[in-house]
């Protein structure tokens, strides 16, 4: 080694002389960026020499990563986008969107109506005229009858209010005792409470009992009520509950309570090898009610009396009112009881929510978050192992991300927005999948402003709008004219709608007939006042900024001056919708197959934060909407849904547009399907996709570049 | 020097304060709410909104907000409204590969932006120094997100070669190297792209210190006493200019955690950048909480370590 004697600086060791050389500095300035460079340039190299040969795995790109793997904690898309591989729910949309059974080997229904009297000799006169009449009342479905105490209870085949009110109306109202529910928000500690209310009054007469959380009960007493919703007020104020408050929420005539039994399957496993039995519904049914879970899906169980588990593969449901929606909510996913019971939530979090074990045809494997889930094949799913050996969801962070992600075949799967579409459908390469979306597009009008209160405006507004040029345009034809709050591929839409045509000659003639006539400008005059609106939309969606814009400028051409503003998502909500304070808006509904229209458009919702911020009331529809809720009968459902629809469509509170499609694209050729006939064979066909969704077979999708693993004596459709 | 480093991280601490309560105030106040459940939807009852408030504090007085979140962060208890897992935990788990990504771009910033300059300074004057002067002004000025978005556009849209995210998916890897090369291009590609800017700002200050240095005495007398060019370059010249780069090293550590929000949301890069930039769109208070705090801190140490070397590197400084 060169010491440099020339500087002169002696007292420098040899080691410390050499790291301050010239060569070594030198190698830091220049080597270390060469050998940076090469990096580079080597591993450039490398990824762009390899091969394209596939794993047997099927890998989804997706934008929404879950936040928890629990299906009644989550309530994202991008979570059910990968529980439905791994829990499954009593019941379940089949291909055609129609309720079948899951786990749930069948189910049934029937009802118990329950009738106070005034005295014990009441109910069993009572008795004796229903048994006189019954042969009239076969189609009632009137299972059986009887008296105990002043109480008659009868049971029905088919849950609802009718036969049971046709049987009421028999007996003298006089005789009769009527039930009165009160609703106490005690703001905690409502379990504690009503027991201890109960015992200092010992002689009220609390027939049922129900609670929302422990923040608030419901009691239910036949009769008056008013005595005890003093008790209870002074009761709770003793307390120190000055904040509680006391309401009668309402009174009924008697009590009809449907009940739900289903039947499980025995033959499922969990993920772990434990059975599944009626213990993990109960324990699901559980967790939904349980406020430390916090979990968003717990309305929709709100009206659930109790949950009877007779035997490990039996489940009785009982209702505390006739509820139809409700059949639906069962298709929840449910939980494994003898992981998650006994253990705190905080548990579930850091453990089962990031490790979930279920049931279904994929188990988890693994979660890089911000990366990937992969899940890979459970061979000991009762419908038999899938052909696929894993599935596995990347999440990316924007749209373009995915798109690039699908072209370079780092993802199988792309739910290509519909504008982008068409130049896939046009290329060899590509398979498209078209479906319609659960989902509509609309213009509401406030219906509180004096000017959206006429008729023949909204109607004009209706005509005016080129609705099928926009679909053309803004959706590139992935999409069909929405005809009201049903979408047409629902089983209980009203098919003979015909939407409202665009006619701006009809439209320029209703607005005359209404009293606006054409000003100086062009734009349209009622006593002084111009014919002029702000239409809202929100920001980050092009398609509705692009709605708003056509609206504009079709009815310009009417006569109508229309101002477009656009905010922000969650100031859009809070300072506009929220409040009621805007003139028409630009939104869309994701609807389930849910023929439940309550919230949207029943008139007691039209208050601030509700969802009927429009405003819209009308008693044909507000009734139609409370029966519907209780019909249990699917030929009565689709009849009432269909007259709803069209009330509400003739009444144009919205300006209904059009319902788009869900367009996905994948590589052609690159999956088919392999799926069992129904006859203990196996039909091979190319990827299909139903009405609900392409995920529908996903367990028999397939490489075709591994189909040796599939049955020989498959039939092939090509 | 003892002395000045307790008075330093005293007024660190009153600065943090401030500066907690500041951001825990934007980011609270901000429209918009950390529900699970989307807006308008018509399956939420409100007593299912109550619940899910009172479960998150998020009924409570700001100023109790603001405590819970404090001293959860310091307990460690704090929890993600998202996942409900400690925020702590979260942040933890994403340390690695930001780390890897920052180290990566500091790496090249640092090594290339000495390159340049020392290149430039030594062809002060002369058209290679002018080509990448005006290069260096231009990287600083492009915003690394346009610049990104085309090399995507150019390598993922035209050659179709995988770039997102840290490995690449669905393929078979030939062989064990193959899989680390893949692995190394998933980490060198954004971590260049992190550090253009770096190596603009760095071979500016080298040039300019070095330029600097060379106009000094000593160096016209260890010319004049008959040395090597080279050696009056590397040995006396660089290593006298190299301080405002040691020094700048200290502003760095902030970088290494924060700075890289819109490198990893572009390349869907799983680091600490994009659980921040998730964090602000969910509007996930505790996580965006715990995150501002982490990088306040690192700023303030940061800049205490940079004053710091200051002292070591310059003898002439003195800190009191």
């Amino acid at each position: 080694m060169r010491v440099f004697p020339e500087i002169g600086n002696s007292q420098l060791r040899p080691a410390a002389s050499w790291i301050c050389s010239g060569a070594v500095v030198r190698f830091f300035v220049y080597g270390i960026p060469v050998l940076l460079v090469a990096l580079l340039v080597a591993s450039f190299l490398t990824v762009a020499s390899f091969s394209t040969d596939r794993k047997n795995e099927l890998t989804i790109a997706s934008i929404g990563e879950p936040t928890k793997l629990n299906p009644i904690q989550s309530a994202e898309s991008g979570a059910s986008e990968v529980e439905q591989f791994l829990f499954e729910g009593l019941l379940q949309y089949d291909q055609n969107l129609q309720i079948s059974p899951q786990l749930a080997k069948s189910f049934s229904l029937s009802q118990t109506t329950t009738i106070y009297f005034q005295g014990p000799t009441a109910a069993l006169t009572a008795l004796s005229f229903v048994r006189a009449a019954k042969e009239a009342w076969a189609d009632l479905s009137l299972l059986e009858a009887r008296a105990e105490g002043t109480k008659l209870y009868l049971k029905f085949g088919l849950p609802g209010m009718t036969a049971s009110e046709k049987i009421y109306e028999l007996f003298n109202p006089a005789s009769t005792l009527p039930l009165t529910t009160l609703r106490a928000e005690t703001g905690g500690e409502a379990r504690a409470l009503l027991k201890e209310f109960q015992e200092a009054n010992i002689d009220l007469p609390i027939v049922r009992a129900w609670f929302d959380y422990d923040a608030a009960f419901e009691i239910t007493i036949p009769g008056e009520a008013k005595q005890a919703l003093e008790d209870l007020k002074a009761f709770l104020a003793k307390k120190g509950k000055e904040k509680a408050t006391v309401v009668v929420t309402e009174t009924r005539k008697f009590l009809a309570e449907p009940v739900v039994q289903f039947i499980l399957r025995d033959d499922v496993r969990w993920h772990d090898g434990a059975p599944f039995s009626s213990k993990d519904v109960a324990f699901t049914y559980r967790s939904l009610v349980n406020e430390a879970v916090a979990s968003p899906r717990k309305s929709d169980f709100d009206l659930i009396q109790s949950l009877e588990t007779p035997g490990p593969h039996e489940v009785l449901v009982t209702y505390r009112k006739p509820f139809s929606p409700a059949l639906t909510s069962w298709m929840i996913p449910l939980l494994p009881a003898h992981i998650l019971e006994d253990k705190p939530v905080t548990w579930w979090n850091d453990n089962f929510n990031r490790r979930p074990i279920g049931l279904g045809p994929f188990k988890f494997s693994s979660w890089k978050t911000n990366e990937t889930l992969r899940l890979v094949a459970n061979d000991d799913y009762y419908q038999g192992k899938p052909w696929l050996e894993a599935v596995v969801f990347r999440y990316l962070p924007d749209p373009i991300a995915v798109r690039l992600s699908f072209m370079t075949r780092q993802t199988d799967f792309w739910g290509v927005d519909p504008w982008a579409v068409k130049s896939y459908i046009d290329d060899p390469r590509f398979q498209v999948f078209r479906y319609p979306s659960n989902s509509y597009t609309y213009v509401g009008w406030n219906l509180r402003n004096p000017l959206f209160q006429d008729l023949r405006v909204r109607t004009a507004f209706a005509h005016a709008v080129n609705v099928p040029e926009m679909i053309k345009y803004i959706l590139y034809g992935n999409g069909v004219q929405s005809t009201g709050i049903f979408l047409p591929h629902f089983w209980f839409a009203n098919p003979d709608i015909k939407p409202i045509p665009y006619s701006p000659e009809t439209a320029k003639r209703l607005l005359d007939e209404a009293g606006w006539k054409p000003g100086p400008d062009g734009i349209r005059v009622k006593d002084g006042k111009r014919l002029e609106f702000t239409l809202l939309s929100n920001q980050a969606n092009e398609v509705r900024k692009d709605i708003a814009t056509l609206v504009q400028d079709n009815l310009g051409d009417i006569g109508v001056e229309v101002k477009v503003e656009i905010y922000e998502w969650a100031v859009f909500i809070s300072r506009f919708v929220n409040k009621l304070e805007f003139e028409a808006l630009v939104l869309g509904w994701n609807t389930g197959v849910d023929f439940d229209a309550y919230q949207v458009w029943h008139s007691s919702q039209t208050n601030p934060e509700q969802l009927n911020f429009v405003g819209y009331k009308n008693p044909k529809a507000d009734k139609l909407i409370e029966q519907l809720r209780q019909e249990f009968d699917p030929e009565k459902i689709k009849a009432m849904a269909g007259e709803l629809q069209r009330i509400i469509y003739e009444d144009q509170p919205y300006l209904f547009l059009f319902v788009p499609d869900a367009t996905s694209v994948i590589w052609k050729n690159s999956f088919r399907i392999c799926r069992p006939d129904g006859k203990g064979g196996f039909v091979d066909t190319p990827v299909e996709i139903t009405k609900a969704g392409w995920t529908y077979y996903l367990q028999w999708f397939y490489r075709p570049e591994y189909a040796d693993r599939l049955p020989a004596n498959r039939e092939v459709r090509p | 020097m003892i002395a000045f480093i307790i008075r330093r991280l005293l007024i660190s601490v009153i600065l943090l304060v401030f500066i907690s309560v500041i951001s825990f105030g934007i980011i609270t106040l901000t429209p918009g709410s950390p529900y699970p459940w989307g807006e308008l939807n018509p399956k939420i009852s409100e007593s299912v909104k109550a619940n899910f408030r009172k479960q998150f504090h998020l009924d409570e007085p700001i100023w109790n907000q603001y405590w819970f979140n404090m001293r959860g962060l310091f307990t460690g208890e704090l929890r993600s409204i998202k996942d409900g897992r400690p925020v702590l935990e979260r942040i933890g788990e994403r340390l690695p590969a930001t780390i890897a990504l920052n180290v990566v771009a500091i790496t090249i910033s640092l090594s290339f932006g000495l390159l340049i300059g020392v290149y430039s300074a030594r062809k002060s004057g002369q058209w290679q120094d002018t080509a990448l002067s005006t290069v260096s002004f231009g990287l600083l000025a492009i915003p690394e997100f346009w610049i990104s978005y085309l090399l995507i556009i150019g390598l993922a849209g035209w050659l179709a070669i995988p770039i997102m995210g840290t490995v690449s998916h669905g393929i078979v890897f030939p062989n064990e190297a193959a899989a680390w090369m893949d692995w190394l291009w998933h980490l060198f590609l954004p971590a260049t792209l992190l550090a253009l800017g770096g190596i603009a700002g760095q071979s500016r200050y080298v040039r300019a210190s070095m330029l600097d240095t060379l106009r000094e005495d000593y160096i016209r007398t260890a010319q004049a006493k008959g040395l090597p060019a080279d050696t009056v370059f590397y040995r006396h010249a660089l290593r006298n200019s190299l301080r405002p780069v040691i020094t700048g090293i200290g502003g760095l550590l902030p970088a290494l955690i924060g700075g890289s929000v819109i490198i990893e949301t572009i390349f869907a890069y799983p680091g600490i950048g994009r659980l921040g930039y998730q964090a602000v769109m969910e509007r996930d208070y505790p996580t965006l909480v715990a995150l501002n705090f982490i990088v306040a801190t690192l700023v303030l140490l940061g800049n205490l370590i940079a004053d710091l070397l200051y002292a070591v590197v310059d003898p002439r400084v003195r800190l009191e």
